[in-house]
């Protein structure tokens, strides 16, 4: 009786040990609700902080352990676009679903890369609006210098953010 | 004749015109209905023709056919690894592949009809390209199918060269060390985040915990092909899991590329049962490969290997050594960018950044701060960068990260266009690394007696190993067998045999505090009460820290738990918790030393305390040869023993 127990206790011990290695590891779903206004529940994971595998379904400790080599993701076969219907449209383009989704799926790399006036995702951008090369450095500057008049608070979406930057490179 | 009839008889004249017309229009119908039938029987002499003339060239048994229709051989015959009947047109095709390249031939002749589902010549559009090249098949005598999915997908990928990607493992988790393996489409787009992503990958319904375990074994997952964005998976591999990228390009030409998306666009919502260990992400996409250049020979390499397990490094191996890798690049993980952008800052510097996300500080402070602009830079880059890595964590909750990320980068958009420096690229990528397999020859004195050993391990990777091409301080060792023969006794037995022994060593710093912790389970020779060894079960696992000094190298502080099981013990087994601590440390680049100290204090069960100090030194003589130094001296029940071994390892 005693060796099953110790058994037991050695096994949940075995799975504790994994788990909590793991834990930091863990990408538990913490979907805060955004506090907009109006927006609020349409737009949400439009804006800054938006985790693409939010409480994706393979998030226990276990399957980290044993994830090696699957990798399953969200099942999403074929996604070469993946829409952008939760959010709103901005205004200023008449139809660039490629550029609504990439500003979506990379909000924050783009945010930093404006910030710091320079990056891959900003050059990616660039190249989605259609900016000639020659003109990105100057344009770069202009995003960098009106940081604030695009990002204008922290509950900023993909509408605003892009009818911003038009405004910006227009000024 | 009847129009003169008509004629002559004016009379009867608009009746008759009504008999007339009645009669050209069933001529017409008639002539309508023949040419249909003819029609129908040109399709039929078409069809009998295409399948005559591939009997003939035996396209059945052309290496094409067999890659993509996923074709192995399977006992005298052959068998698709795929597993959905979509994918078929012969109710036998999983197994016939004449009956399904006939089937196939037939299905190019069917009426398309306005549903949803896709024309056969436009779902199988890499058999149909085929199939169309090697029989000179006439399109005017098919009918005519206008294929839009298909066309909007491939404009909107625009494929025009194609990059192997493996993303490697993530520093705390050596079970990711297997990595994943994909494959990125490049359009004419210059920014490589706007390419897209083909992967393979388990469909898993949300499952977890042992059951997962049980069904990614024996292939209850279903896998999928799938095709990304690439900034999506970059994001997720860079910023999400915090895994460097390592990317390898292929010297397809545009055609090859463009047969590869075909293929895959055939794969779409097609499943195989996903097995872990061999029919996984990475030797699927090697099908991939084939498919852009047929004759290239991958999935062969891994067939009829005594290997039941497929390794994605291997199969960057294998893709290497065809030759078809003209560059390598490297794309480091966010963790990685945030010690590289502190180490080149002042230790204050660095802690100005920690302060903020603290919130000790405020972004804003340090613009005021008596600093030159580029340390100014510096330490808001990291601030930001420690931010997101920290929400990735769910260190810390959305509002407030949103609130300190955005303040963050609004100082930071006041100082100017940061330096371009790029992360330094590790020497060895991971292909370059020694190989997973290991082969041990040893020889040497245990209290009493010497003896030989010979041990042998499949995978993966050991502390002592090596480092280069893989992450360090992961461990991860399986089925690791080990026999030995003392010559006092005349007798060779298992020395021991470690199913699955992972020690992950993460170091702790201030922008990191993960939890170091290792796990071993296996069969071993244990020192016991009567001075003897005798062979035990155990299961071992324990956390602790880590930390890195310069000079000290690697030092760790553990707490482990131990059960050892076994008829010799009394009660049958021990169960027992102690510390241990070890420094890990490189003397040289191919000299490696650990120092180990251990106690266990068993008191449950067959009550006991064992003490060990182990040093173990490794020198590297290359990539797939090294020579180990093992000294030991431990105590057990007030028994001593020491051992001192020398072995050499070799890779393969």
């Amino acid at each position: 009786m005693k060796k099953v127990l110790v058994i037991a206790v050695m096994s949940v011990l075995f799975v504790f040990v994994v788990s909590s290695a793991f834990a930091a590891h863990k990408k538990t779903s913490s979907t805060s609700v955004a506090s907009t206004s109006g927006r609020a529940h349409k737009n949400t994971g439009c804006g800054l902080g938006t985790m693409l595998w939010e409480g994706r379904a393979n998030d226990s400790s276990l399957f980290q352990a044993f994830q090696m080599t699957t990798n399953a993701t969200s099942f999403n076969t074929f996604a070469i676009t993946t829409g952008t219907s939760e959010c709103d449209q901005p205004s200023a383009f008449v139809k660039n679903d490629r550029l609504n989704e990439f500003v979506v799926a990379n909000m924050d790399n783009l945010a930093k890369d404006i910030a710091m006036g320079r990056g891959e995702t900003l050059e990616a951008f660039a190249e989605l609006l259609q900016i000639p090369v020659e003109k990105r450095a100057e344009f770069y500057q202009k995003l960098q210098a009106n940081f604030a008049k695009i990002f204008t608070s922290e509950n900023v979406v993909m509408a605003d953010v892009v009818d911003n930057v038009v405004a910006v490179s227009k000024s | 004749m009847l129009g003169m009839y008509f004629l002559f008889i004016p009379t009867v004249y608009r009746t008759a015109r009504s008999v007339y017309l009645f009669f050209v229009l069933m001529m017409i119908v008639h002539g309508c209905i023949q040419g249909i039938d003819a029609f129908a029987e040109d399709k039929n002499d078409y069809l009998t023709a295409l399948v005559q003339s591939a009997r003939e060239k035996r396209l059945e048994d052309k290496r094409t056919w067999k890659i993509l229709l996923h074709y192995e051989k399977a006992g005298s015959g052959v068998e698709s690894l795929v597993d959905d009947q979509k994918f078929f047109l012969a109710p036998d095709g999983k197994k016939n592949p004449q009956a399904e390249l006939e089937a196939t031939l037939a299905s190019f002749f069917q009426q398309e009809n306005n549903s949803e589902t896709e024309h056969p010549q436009c779902r199988f559009i890499a058999r149909y390209t085929w199939l169309k090249e090697q029989l000179s098949i006439d399109e005017a005598r098919l009918p005519r199918v206008a294929c839009t999915k298909w066309k909007e997908a491939l404009a909107s990928m625009n494929p025009k060269s194609a990059v192997l990607v493996f993303p490697a493992a993530y520093g705390n988790g050596p079970s990711s060390m297997f990595g994943h393996t994909l494959v990125r489409i490049d359009s004419n787009k210059r920014s490589e985040l706007l390419s897209h992503a083909v992967s393979y990958a388990a469909y898993t319904e949300g499952n977890g915990g042992l059951a997962y375990a049980f069904k990614g074994l024996f292939g209850y997952f279903k896998g999928y092909f799938s095709i990304l964005p690439y900034y999506e998976k970059v994001t997720e591999y860079n910023n999400i899991d915090h895994r460097d990228i390592w990317e390898y390009e292929l010297n397809f030409s545009q055609d090859e590329v463009l047969r590869m998306v075909m293929h895959v666009w055939e794969l779409k919502d097609i499943y195989s049962d996903y097995y872990f260990f061999d029919e996984n992400c990475s030797y699927d996409l090697l099908y991939l490969l084939e498919a852009a250049r047929p004759s290239l020979k991958l999935t062969d390499k891994f067939r009829g290997k005594l290997k039941f397990w497929v390794i994605p490094t291997d199969t960057v191996r294998v893709v290497k050594e065809s030759g078809i890798i003209t560059k390598v690049n490297y794309r480091p993980s966010q963790a990685t960018r945030i010690l590289f952008l502190a180490s080149k800052m002042e230790s204050a510097h660095q802690d100005v950044a920690v302060d903020i996300i603290k919130q000790k500080t405020t972004s804003q402070t340090v613009l005021t701060m008596e600093l030159a602009p580029e340390d100014k830079q510096q330490i808001l880059d990291l601030a930001a960068e420690l931010l997101q890595y920290r929400f990735s964590r769910k260190e810390i909750g959305k509002e407030d990260y949103q609130k300190q990320f955005l303040a963050a980068l609004n100082a930071r958009s006041t100082l100017g266009a940061s330096s371009a420096d790029a992360v330094p690229v590790p020497s060895t990528s991971p292909d370059q690394g020694h190989l997973p397999d290991k082969l041990s020859v040893g020889a040497g004195y245990r209290t009493g007696s010497s003896f030989t050993e010979i041990s042998w391990r499949p995978a993966y990777h050991d502390l002592m190993d090596p480092d280069g091409g893989y992450v360090e301080g992961a461990q991860i060792n399986f089925f690791d067998l080990c026999g030995r023969y003392y010559f006092n006794e005349e007798k060779a037995r298992l020395q021991s045999f470690r199913l699955i022994d992972i020690f992950s060593l993460a170091t702790r710093n201030k922008f990191f505090q993960p939890v170091s912790w290792k796990v071993n389970v296996g069969l071993e020779q244990e020192l016991l009460a009567d001075g003897k060894e005798h062979p035990i079960g155990r299961l071992n696992a324990g956390g602790g820290v880590a930390y890195t000094n310069r000079i000290l190298g690697t030092s760790y502080l553990m707490l482990d738990a131990d059960l050892i099981a076994g008829n010799v013990l009394r009660d049958d087994f021990s169960f027992g918790i102690g510390p241990s601590a070890g420094i890990l440390k490189k003397l040289t680049p191919s000299w490696k030393l650990n120092l180990v100290v251990q106690s266990i204090f068993y008191n449950l069960g067959d009550e006991h305390e064992t003490y060990k100090a182990t040093l173990a030194q490794s020198i590297t003589l290359n990539t797939n040869n090294t020579i180990d130094v093992i000294l030991s001296r431990e105590k057990t029940f007030h028994q001593y023993q020491s051992e001192a071994k020398v072995s050499w390892n070799h890779f393969f």
